[in-house]
């Protein structure tokens, strides 16, 4: 699943449009949007706001590992190199306030160009605030907020920040279709980066499919298996699928067996262990 | 479904540099190699290093220099799992941490958080250090333990310059290990007389299937072949020795290629360790990887080290010892 963080609706709506999202009806204190394989939360202007909406659609969604998200939105730039409309993915956060910076694994491949994010509690205009403290290539109002509470629930290659380049924080008017427009155009580069997240995960998930953990589950309950040994019921079982395709038919005799005691159990597991070994 | 390939960003694609090392030469002489990376300025290498949740096996496929400066203690005690081979004050160093190898078995998956590749470019301080503590007492250090320095000698010429530090110095004995095939970037030295280059050797099987991006056995004894021809001194270290279907015949066969190519008497010593890893180690390898043979079997914990049951334990070291034997006289085989 991927999730998605837009500040404005003016960025959120080309993304539900491309995506097919819909609303997502739940009194909540944000606007929720959805489809089978994405999900995007409006937090609204500020650090504060993106981080709590993260954290809202993550842990209504039950982000798991497997997921990731995306923090999409427009910022000023500072370095003129960066033209208008261009993509940026950040590899570096930095939180202006407290000088603070988070890095996301730069390891998906994407045809973005790359650059530092610096995130502000106020709006940057140039004459209003020297330029020459800020050290980011881009600036925004959210990133650094969105990533630091993201980074509680996901690991640092499934976090990013995507921000498309609206000004030179000359302090222009932001006029909200300009502002789909940018995100619009950019769609099909994200849409890329999200594929190449999508084949990462696929290609290097770890660990016990759900049939298995059930087999783990049930055999756990049945045979009265202590914590430790069903610990290295999980463990034999890994051992076992690192030699084999599947799990051996007997096992599954086993998922009948109900016994009435631990000492009971204990017999039944180490003739497990043994067809496993 | 895309090719691998086509998903990941190249290794070394981004470099990050900590603050303050921006000048060293060391860090200049690194970046000019990689003139297409990306620099990313850090303030402490564990601020990327060290972040929550980082998945070590996908970064193995896209993995990132640090460059960093190692600040506070830079030598440290020999572990109690570790040969010293018969020397007092046996200590280690880390001047880089982790390894471009990725072998099934290795602690490093299960002891740093990330697979990301740190160099520490203060070599200077890491010398210091050696000296004071010469100053009181020998040392045996071991500087290619949480790394393969050999092996990213074509990145940073480290080998070389430990090798010259410590040449001359008769109270320091120095032991580079490495699976590496990169004998050639340190072969224009002269041999030092207390430094060993150490060889770990596996069967060919074990190379193949676990033991990804390491050169093949042949390579490895060729270059051996080559640092003892050169008069270097080299020790062959059997260690991990790994218990798996026909594993006999698979260890059989390695001792008798070895000393087949290598000629007995012109090696230093040998030693045979029977695969053994710190219980929180494994216990985080396992979570963080797909079934493995190596990594899932079921060892048997003894003070906070996992390692084969006794009787297992006992056969490998009686078959190594009894191969090796023929080869090596027994008080330069080192069993642990």
């Amino acid at each position: 699943m991927f999730y998605i963080v837009t500040a404005y609706h003016a960025e959120a709506k080309p993304i539900i449009e491309y995506f097919g999202l819909k609303k997502v009806v739940k009194n909540s204190r944000f606007q929720v949007f959805a489809g089978e394989e994405v999900a995007l939360v409006e937090s609204g202007p500020g650090v504060v706001a993106s981080a709590c909406a993260t954290s809202f659609l993550l842990a209504e969604f039950e982000a798991t590992d497997r997921d990731a998200v995306l923090n999409i939105g427009i910022a000023g730039a500072k370095n003129i190199n960066l033209k208008k409309g261009d993509a940026i993915l950040c590899h570096k956060i930095i939180y202006h306030d407290t000088k603070r910076a988070f890095y996301p694994d730069m390891i998906a491949r994407h045809d973005m160009k790359e650059g530092v994010l610096e995130t502000f509690d106020f709006p940057v205009i140039k004459g209003n605030f020297p330029e020459d403290r800020i050290e980011g290539d881009a600036v925004d109002m959210e990133g650094a907020g969105f990533f630091e509470a993201a980074s509680f629930f996901l690991p640092p290659h499934k976090v990013h920040c995507i921000k498309v380049i609206h000004d030179y924080l000359e302090g222009v008017r932001v006029e909200p279709s300009f502002v789909s427009d940018l995100i619009r155009k950019n769609l099909p580069l994200i849409e890329g980066f999200m594929s190449s997240l999508e084949s990462i995960d696929y290609l290097f998930s770890v660990g016990l499919s759900g049939k298995e953990k059930e087999i783990i589950d049930k055999l756990a309950g049945n045979l009265k298996l202590t914590f430790t040994m069903t610990h290295q019921l999980k463990n034999l079982i890994l051992f076992y699928l690192s030699k084999h395709e599947r799990l051996p038919g007997e096992l599954y005799d086993f998922l009948n067996v109900r016994v009435n005691s631990k000492s009971e159990g204990k017999i039944y597991f180490e003739r497990i262990k043994k067809l496993l070994c | 479904m895309k090719g691998l390939k086509s998903c990941f960003v190249k290794s070394f694609s981004h470099i990050y540099v900590e603050e303050g090392i921006e000048e060293n030469p060391l860090t200049k002489e690194i970046l000019k190699k990689f003139p297409k990376a990306l620099k990313v300025r850090i303030k402490h290498y564990k601020d990327v290093f060290c972040r929550p949740r980082q998945n070590f096996f996908v970064q193995e496929s896209s993995r990132k220099l640090i460059l960093a400066a190692k600040k506070g203690e830079l030598l440290y005690r020999g572990p109690d799992i570790c040969h010293d081979f018969g020397n007092e004050n046996f200590y280690y160093t880390s001047p880089a941490l982790n390894c471009i190898y990725s072998c099934d078995y290795c602690y490093l998956k299960g002891m740093h958080p990330s697979a990301n590749l740190v160099i520490f470019v203060n070599v200077e301080d890491y010398f210091k250090e050696v000296e004071d503590i010469l100053k009181q007492k020998p040392l045996y250090l071991c500087i290619s333990y949480d790394t393969d320095l050999l092996a990213i000698e074509g990145i940073i010429a480290l080998s070389a310059m430990w090798i010259e530090f410590a040449r001359g110095k008769e109270d320091l004995k120095l032991e580079i290990r490495t699976k590496s095939a990169n004998y050639s970037a340190i072969s224009y030295l002269v041999p030092a007389s207390n430094v060993i280059l150490a060889w770990t050797l596996s069967p060919t099987e074990v190379i193949k299937k676990y033991e990804k991006n390491t050169p093949p056995l042949e390579l490895r004894l060729k270059n051996i072949i080559r640092a003892i021809g050169d008069g270097w001194k080299v020790r062959l270290c059997f260690d991990p020795v790994l218990y798996f279907e026909n594993w006999e015949t698979a260890y059989e066969n390695l001792i008798s290629r070895t000393f087949s190519m290598i000629p007995a008497d012109k090696v230093n010593d040998a030693s045979i360790g029977v695969f053994r890893i710190p219980r929180d180690y494994l216990k985080r390898m396992r979570k963080n990887f797909p079934p493995s043979e190596i990594i899932h079997y079921p060892y048997i914990e003894t003070g906070g080290v996992y390692t084969y049951d006794e009787e297992v334990k006992g056969k490998i070291i009686e078959k190594l010892w009894s191969l090796l034997k023929k080869h090596i006289p027994e008080d330069k085989i080192f069993i642990l």
